[in-house]
């Protein structure tokens, strides 16, 4: 009786550690499978949130002991600046809100299609862009924004995002694009852009925030100058200097990761890099001149791609890809 | 004696297995929870973003899972995340107070269709900048664009792609 009593009990421990070692390596298994975490970057807590709680109202001032004394007449403007320069200086850089990454990501959306030809006009062309991207925002680590997709009116293929959402393509890039599985590593690269917050976090690092806590509607209202300033940076890091080219690559795994979570051939991006690099158009393009050159992006994404197993079946949809944009172009 | 031991056991294992059960978090409202591992199936119910679910099966690219209210269904794994929702927890300290911290973990939690159209401030920097009406208007055009739900369904399913990918 004892011994079956001990090997009860032996089997009911072994049962536990089991299943305790089996939750941990799912864990694990998510991790590694799921959500690729570049080396040379950080990892960032891209943790879904819960309903959206109501906004802060916007302080004066900057609000804070400092505002309140600004308010009162104890500290004049410039005496209240440093002050929070240095108070600044001790605190960490808080993260943008949504509002301000909607207002700075619209301002360069405008810059867009200010500088890159501006819209082009064809409703067939911009639902389809908008269906193969916003299904690969769905199943990226950011999918509770709203995402608006514009074609460019450009021969120069050409592909950008900003914050707070934007995406677009060129009519030139859509030309070289040989099917729906590369459109779609394109467009993941451009919302992994925004998932990760590249340009926000360049933002952050500039000399221009320097010494500063945050970047708050208050003060971009209070302060135009500001605004614009902020705006002249992004847009430059975007359009001329580009971004770190690590960043770039982790776009590159991130917008592949996107495309082959719904259900793309994950070599799309890659494929089309290729494409790109092949092209005597490619010095016209901000997605190559800003961007590490072609080959070390294929590099980085020869290296990254292995992890994908048994996607030989995963489709391209070259079909449905020439029989709805080709005709459009 | 022997058969309440055993009884015993098999509940102890029973609540081990409960216990020790994955808990995956949903990424966006409106995830559909689905009668079987099949997009074709019954919507059983729409789940709220940040919802905690315990993984009970995995099949394909689909999850059994079982969500609060006794809720148990199906959703597309790739709609769940591993990441637990942001702790959103205020708790003053004294450089915040200083520096007049706005509480911007709230902030950035703000639901992406909580904040829309062009603000204010960017259509004044537009016109500051010599950003034609036309251009201003096409960011707005891109803002209001929207996809039916059942046009992107249909897309998906004609591509075999998301819910019914293989």
């Amino acid at each position: 009786m004892k011994k079956i009593i001990l090997i009860l009990a032996l089997a009911f421990l072994s049962l536990v550690l089991a299943q305790s070692s089996y939750s941990f390596k799912l864990d694990d298994l998510l991790e590694t499978l799921e959500k690729p975490k570049p080396k040379s970057q950080p990892s960032k807590q891209e943790a879904p949130k819960q309903e959206a709680p109501k906004e802060q109202p916007a302080q004066q001032g900057g609000g804070g002991l400092i505002g309140l004394g600004e308010s009162l007449g104890v500290f004049d403007k410039k005496t209240s600046r440093i002050l929070k320069k240095s108070v600044g200086a001790v605190q960490a850089f808080q993260p943008i809100g949504l509002e301000e990454e909607k207002a700075i990501g619209g301002s360069l959306a405008l810059e867009v299609f200010h500088k890159f030809g501006g819209m082009y006009k064809n409703a067939a062309l911009q639902t389809y862009v908008s269906l193969v991207g916003k299904s690969v925002a769905e199943v990226s680590d950011r999918p509770e924004i709203d995402y608006h997709f514009a074609v460019l009116n450009t021969d120069h293929p050409n592909a950008f995002a900003t914050p707070g959402g934007y995406v677009f393509v060129s009519v030139g890039l859509l030309r070289m694009v040989q099917n729906e599985a590369q459109l779609a590593g394109v467009l993941g690269h451009e919302i992994a852009h925004i998932t990760r917050k590249h340009a926000l976090e360049t933002l952050q690092r500039s000399k221009l925030l320097s010494g500063l806590n945050g970047l708050t509607m208050a003060a971009m209202n209070k302060d135009e100058g500001l605004f614009d300033q902020v705006i002249d940076e992004v847009s430059n890091v975007l359009f001329t200097r580009g971004l770190d080219k690590n960043l770039e690559h982790e776009a590159d795994k991130f917008g592949t990761e996107y495309a082959y979570r719904m259900g793309y051939h994950p070599a799309g991006l890659n494929n089309f890099i290729q494409i790109l690099g092949k092209s005597s158009s490619q010095g016209s393009s901000i997605f190559l001149s800003t961007h590490p050159g072609p080959q070390a992006r294929l590099q980085t994404l020869g290296r990254f791609l292995p992890r994908y197993k048994a996607v030989g079946l995963y489709p391209i949809l070259a079909n449905r890809y020439r029989t709805t944009v080709k005709g459009q172009l | 004696m022997l058969v309440p031991l055993v009884i015993f056991l098999l509940a102890g294992m029973s609540f081990v297995s409960e216990s020790f059960a994955e808990t995956l978090y949903v990424k966006k409202s409106g995830t559909k929870l689905q009668a079987s591992d099949s997009a074709k199936s019954k919507v059983i119910a729409k789940l709220s973003q940040g919802t905690p679910v315990k993984v009970l099966k995995k099949s394909k690219k689909f999850y059994q899972v079982s969500a609060s209210g006794g809720n148990k269904g199906w959703v597309f794994k790739f709609k769940l995340t591993s990441k637990p929702p942001a702790n959103f927890g205020g708790g003053g300290d004294v450089l915040g107070a200083l520096g007049g911290r706005q509480k911007i973990a709230a902030r950035e939690s703000s639901s992406g269709s909580s904040i829309r159209g062009l603000s204010p401030i960017s259509e004044k920097h537009a016109k500051n900048k010599g950003i034609s009406e036309e251009e201003i208007q096409a960011v707005k055009q891109m803002e209001t664009f929207r996809i039916h739900p059942q046009e992107m369904d249909k897309f998906l399913k004609e591509g075999r792609l998301g819910e019914y990918s293989q």
